[in-house]
């Protein structure tokens, strides 16, 4: 695959180039660079003194280097995670609405730029600054392979999984510039959806968790065991921070990557069910497909 | 001159409201054409569904031979649009903010130096080439903005108000700036609420009122049709008889509604005001019938019709 074609393409997009030059002119994206990488490093520093706390040793045996090493290299994962949910929506929500609220809308709808162009040209350039975040926390993240634990499966995981997390976040921001007119309800639509996608979907998890447990003990079907242990395991895919923990879990108990076998609560029979960070990868890139669809539909949209 | 614009039968409704009803015009290559009319007539509407904006409800525009419903990017590249109200990219200069355009008309880069240059000398704004738009006047924006309308070198520039806001320098600077530009072979719209400025620009206005366009011509033909009758003043040197004078006058045939006027010319002359209908021979008759009855006339003169009395003769204050 010819990988310069679509990097010109975004190069040769002038929204691309726009924004950004805006985006690193001001003061912003320095110091959201900064407070970004202070606060990872901050949570490291804790992670290994805390460590280094409990063992009470001087020099660490190569088995309580590697724990130190998945330790850090997780939480710095995690912690990603974390700020990306925040700062990609941050990012993005304002996208159209500003054009609107500063009345550059109309200019633009005039232009022979299209409003994939628009909606792209926005969004790679709010994924670049995002990438940038992930590029420049490379260097911390990397204290973990001086203790150890952490394979290449796992970096290529998880850098997967903050690539996915990052592009559907900003998407979900230009969506909701896109349909509504101003930027704050834009703003505060994108992060009630993703603390709801959190929340909502924690809460059916343990509800199904609690369904299972109570009919297995009641019925004991398995059918129904099964289904619900689906469920349960889709449900865990659908959330970044969740899917996660749990494609670690298995990595590190079933040195599994793929796949796991193990019944989720219990069941009798093994069943096979996908790691959850390929069940997140799928989804979140389709959903991420389809919300870019519905922007580039919505601000194509003559005005009625 | 061809028809560069024809707009036929175009229609649209904001919920239960009509804000353009049935309007139908033709514009022709190379003109400017004047819209005016009250605040809600209709004019904005009409040339956002023009540029593509707003999509009508019923009726058709063509530009260019395009259909704006069926070939809105042809028509794009024809048309350039400076809206009534636009904002700037304020973290930009001058130069990179021409350059963001001229990329989205898919200008080549090699392109866009020197045709930026061109519009910054067109526009008057070379010497700010490299200051943020934020620091540009309301005057040095709207230039700005005029340079960006051109920066696709479009055949019709539609302009909403493009004098609104302006000191009154800004806005003969403007002015000219517009016959500058149509004097490149440009099709100009635009819509004003400063009759004077449509009545020096215009090659045609268009009047609307509540949606309708109620009339179109040029300025010669709307005061024909708004005011049939021409309007003549007299004045005479103070010895003569006005009770006289005013008989004479209105004997004369095409003469009608005879009146004193006051504050025409010196104080001391006695003044007469009258509607004649007739050519510009009759109107020799005129004076030629008075000065042969030996009145005294010093001044004779006919009071030309302008834009503001023919488009209050026009429109009856209606707001769709």
């Amino acid at each position: 695959m010819n990988w310069q074609k679509p990097f010109q393409q975004l190069m040769d997009n002038p929204v691309v180039m726009k924004e950004l030059r805006g985006r690193m002119r001001g003061r912003q994206a320095f110091v959201l660079l900064t407070v970004y990488l202070g606060l990872i490093a901050f949570f490291i520093i804790m992670i290994y003194n805390f460590l280094y706390g409990i063992t009470n040793t001087v020099t660490w045996d190569p088995s309580t280097r590697q724990a130190a090493g998945k330790a850090i290299f997780g939480t710095v994962v995690l912690l990603e995670l974390f700020l990306l949910s925040f700062i990609a929506p941050g990012l993005t929500a304002g996208a159209i609405t500003a054009e609107r609220e500063r009345q550059t809308f109309d200019l633009l709808r005039t232009t022979l730029l299209s409003a994939r162009s628009l909606v792209l040209g926005k969004l790679g350039s709010a994924v670049t600054y995002l990438f940038l975040l992930i590029l420049a926390a490379l260097p911390v993240q990397s204290l973990a392979f001086l203790l150890g634990g952490v394979g290449l499966g796992e970096l290529v995981v998880s850098s997967l999984m903050l690539v996915v997390t990052a592009l559907f976040y900003c998407t979900l921001g230009i969506f909701f510039s896109s349909i509504m007119k101003r930027t704050l309800p834009a703003t505060v639509s994108s992060y009630a959806m993703i603390l709801l996608s959190f929340l909502i979907l924690v809460v059916i998890f343990f509800m199904i968790a609690y369904i299972e447990s109570v009919s297995y003990n009641s019925f004991g079907v398995q059918a129904v065991q099964d289904v619900l242990t689906a469920a349960a395991w889709f449900l865990i895919s659908t959330n970044p921070l969740m899917a996660a923990v749990m494609t670690e879990v298995i990595l590190v108990d079933q040195q599994s990557l793929f796949y796991t076998t193990s019944p989720l609560f219990g069941g009798a029979g093994p069943i096979y069910l996908p790691s959850p960070w390929i069940v997140y990868t799928i989804l979140y890139t389709g959903l991420t497909f389809i919300l870019i669809l519905l922007s580039i539909y919505y601000v194509n949209k003559p005005d009625r | 001159m061809s028809a560069i614009i024809e707009i036929r039968e175009l229609s649209k409704h904001f919920a239960r409201r009509l804000a353009v009803d049935n309007v139908n015009v033709t514009i022709e290559s190379g003109e400017i054409f004047g819209l005016v009319g009250p605040n809600g007539a209709g004019k904005t509407t009409t040339m956002r569904m023009l540029v593509t904006l707003l999509e009508p409800d019923k009726g058709e525009i063509l530009v260019g031979g395009h259909s704006v419903r069926k070939a809105p990017r042809e028509v794009r590249r024809l048309i350039g649009f400076m809206p009534d109200s636009f904002g700037v990219y304020g973290d930009m200069t001058v130069q990179e903010y021409l350059d963001f355009f001229g990329a989205c008309y898919k200008i080549p880069t090699a392109q866009r130096l020197s045709l930026i240059n061109d519009l910054l000398q067109l526009v008057d704004i070379t010497h700010r080439r490299d200051d943020m738009v934020d620091t540009l006047s309301r005057g040095l924006k709207q230039r700005l903005g005029l340079a960006r309308v051109l920066i696709h070198d479009p055949s019709i520039l539609v302009l909403d108000e493009p004098a609104s806001g302006l000191d009154p320098r800004a806005r003969i600077e403007i002015r000219e700036l517009l016959l500058e530009i149509a004097r490149l072979g440009k099709t100009i719209i635009f819509s004003s609420h400063i009759l004077a400025d449509v009545a020096e620009l215009c090659t045609r206005v268009g009047i609307m009122e509540g949606g309708k366009l109620v009339a179109v011509g040029t300025l010669d033909e709307l005061t024909e049709k708004a005011v049939p009758h021409r309007l003549i003043r007299v004045a005479f040197l103070n010895q003569v008889d006005l009770e006289k004078a005013q008989f004479a006058l209105s004997a004369v045939p095409g003469i009608s509604s005879v009146q004193e006027q006051e504050g025409l010319g010196k104080a001391e002359w006695l003044s007469l005001e009258a509607e004649f209908v007739g050519d510009d021979e009759a109107l020799r008759g005129v004076l030629a019938n008075l000065i042969a009855q030996g009145l005294p006339v010093v001044h004779f003169s006919e009071e030309t019709q302008n834009l503001e009395e023919v488009f209050m003769r026009a429109t009856q204050g209606i707001v769709s």
